[in-house]
């Protein structure tokens, strides 16, 4: 359970987020939308503890994220940023083992025939996906993903939305960014709208 | 195969380097398997050879640690001003009186001008808030311009005249290594690779950015203060015993990463291997060239490693890249 009580963050003098709460529930898929600006990203970062909120608190299982050892935090939970690049020519399978162990997981999502490949030869959609790839193989109850959808093709949108399903009814708390409308997320248990 | 090349390519270069000099060693090779048989091989080329090889692999790691730190490709201790920090505290120390060239002193002085004016550069470089790769640079070459100008202000001070010549500072020379002085910088040099090969692993997710490497479980601050430190003792000892040798920082983490891949593990041997290997012929060129006199080793490193590094970027650029 991820517990978000009446933060505000405030960045370069506006506050994107206003004593904002929230309960986001165990081994589902919670999905936020909103309109560019709206802070879905940064509240996403504040979950992951990347910042701290100005004013309230979130916790994840009782633990506060901002106040976790960054080794810790890495076994709690796992997140896929928004546009990954990659500047060394690793595989990507040596990326995603970056995460863990990649077998099963490269499969899921459709990355096994580019497995041996360099990360730095590969389109967009690819690079999201090796991403989303390497978070899963973290292996840990709350799976954080900015946009994961935004540069992929239907058949790479289907897989990457099965594989959350089939987490989530694992018991992996998946809290996922979209751009969609809510009528196009019949996949996510539940729909968080952002709105500034 | 490949693994072994650059390894036996420094053992033939070692042999080779021992082999040639002003004087014609007698029976070189009974002599070379009988230690303290002669005085030329044992007492002036065996130190001044296995120093070249320790300040290469020094000066290789030191530029790995430098591009893994800041994901950069073009990060090296002269180009962050580690490398004029690190002379200029050592010829400091040395125009005051107060250690000897190549001494522990010397290099303990060195490493701590090595690391201050480094944490200079990041420290300005990050002024306006977040840390750009551009300003680093740029921040970095004007820092490095700044204590250049004090070395050459500093050595004018000095008394001992060899360690005077600014040629030695700026270019480097492998003229006044001693065995005495072998040690420190062997010790630096172990400690040095001995934590950038701990933290490895973390550079390696470091090149996907702070953020997913936060994400990862790397304490990003903390791998970063890791790396400048290891970075200032190998530069600092490096520098402060042979002057500043340009390039090797930059040329021999690179040419590693176009023959084995970006792992930094992998890396941290083989960079030490080729700065080696780069810096032992660098010498033997350097001090048969122009026979009787000697050139500064940091132009021969800059002939040797430039075109290489030139040819692999032309030839096979897809290891690092830089948008």
């Amino acid at each position: 359970m991820i517990t978000i009580d009446e933060i505000t963050i405030v960045r370069d003098g506006r506050e994107i987020i206003y004593d904002y709460s929230e309960q986001i529930p165990a081994g589902s898929i919670t999905v936020i939308i909103g309109p560019n600006g709206c802070g879905k990203s940064t509240l996403l970062a504040a979950i992951a503890g990347d910042i701290a909120p100005d004013k309230g608190t979130i916790t994840i299982d009782e633990l506060h994220p901002i106040l976790t050892s960054a080794g810790t935090l890495a076994g709690m939970r796992a997140m896929a940023i928004q546009n990954q690049s990659f500047t060394l020519g690793f595989t990507v399978r040596e990326i995603v083992e970056m995460g863990g162990d990649s077998t099963n997981v490269l499969q899921a999502l459709g990355l096994t025939a580019i497995a041996d490949r360099l990360v730095t030869t590969l389109s967009g959609g690819e690079s999201q996906r090796v991403a989303i790839a390497q978070a899963i193989a973290q292996k840990t109850p709350v799976l954080l993903l900015d946009e994961p959808l935004a540069a992929q093709d239907p058949s790479s949108r289907k897989k990457i939305i099965e594989h959350l399903q089939q987490l989530a009814d694992d018991g992996t708390t998946v809290v996922v960014v979209a751009h969609s409308t809510e009528t196009e997320l019949a996949w996510a248990d539940k729909v968080i709208k952002q709105f500034h | 195969m490949k693994k072994w090349l650059p390894a036996s390519f420094l053992l033939a270069a070692f042999v080779v380097s021992l082999y040639v000099g002003a004087t014609q060693i007698d029976d070189f090779w009974s002599a070379l398997i009988n230690p303290g048989s002669n005085e030329i091989l044992w007492q002036i080329r065996f130190p001044r050879v296995t120093a070249a090889l320790i300040v290469g692999a020094a000066l290789g790691v030191a530029g790995l640690l430098a591009q893994g730190a800041c994901n950069n490709a073009v990060a090296e201790p002269a180009i962050l001003g580690t490398a004029a920090g690190a002379s200029f505290g050592a010829v400091l120390a040395i125009s005051w009186g107060l250690v000897e060239v190549g001494s522990i002193g010397a290099i303990a002085c060195g490493t701590v001008g090595a690391l201050l004016t480094t944490s200079l550069t990041f420290k300005l470089a990050a002024i306006r808030g977040s840390l750009s790769s551009f300003t680093l640079i740029i921040v970095g070459i004007a820092v490095s311009a700044i204590f250049t100008s004090f070395v050459g202000i500093a050595s004018a001070m000095v008394s001992r005249a060899d360690a005077r010549s600014i040629s030695f500072w700026s270019f480097g020379s492998l003229a006044l290594i001693t065995s005495e002085n072998l040690i420190g910088i062997a010790i630096t040099a172990v400690i040095g690779i001995a934590i950038a090969w701990k933290i490895a692993p973390s550079l390696d997710r470091l090149s996907l950015g702070d953020a997913t490497a936060f994400h990862l479980g790397v304490n990003v601050a903390r791998i970063r203060l890791i790396a400048l430190i290891a970075l200032s003792i190998l530069a600092g000892g490096a520098v402060s015993t042979v002057g500043s040798i340009a390039f090797i920082g930059l040329a021999a983490p690179h040419i590693a990463r176009f023959i084995f891949g970006p792992s930094h593990r992998k890396l941290v041997m083989h960079s030490a291997i080729i700065g080696g290997l780069i810096v032992v012929v660098a010498d033997t060129l350097s001090r048969t060239i122009a026979q009787p006199n000697e050139l500064p080793i940091g132009l021969a490193t800059a002939l040797l490693g430039a075109p290489v590094l030139i040819a692999l970027v032309a030839f096979k650029n897809n290891v690092w890249r830089t948008q």
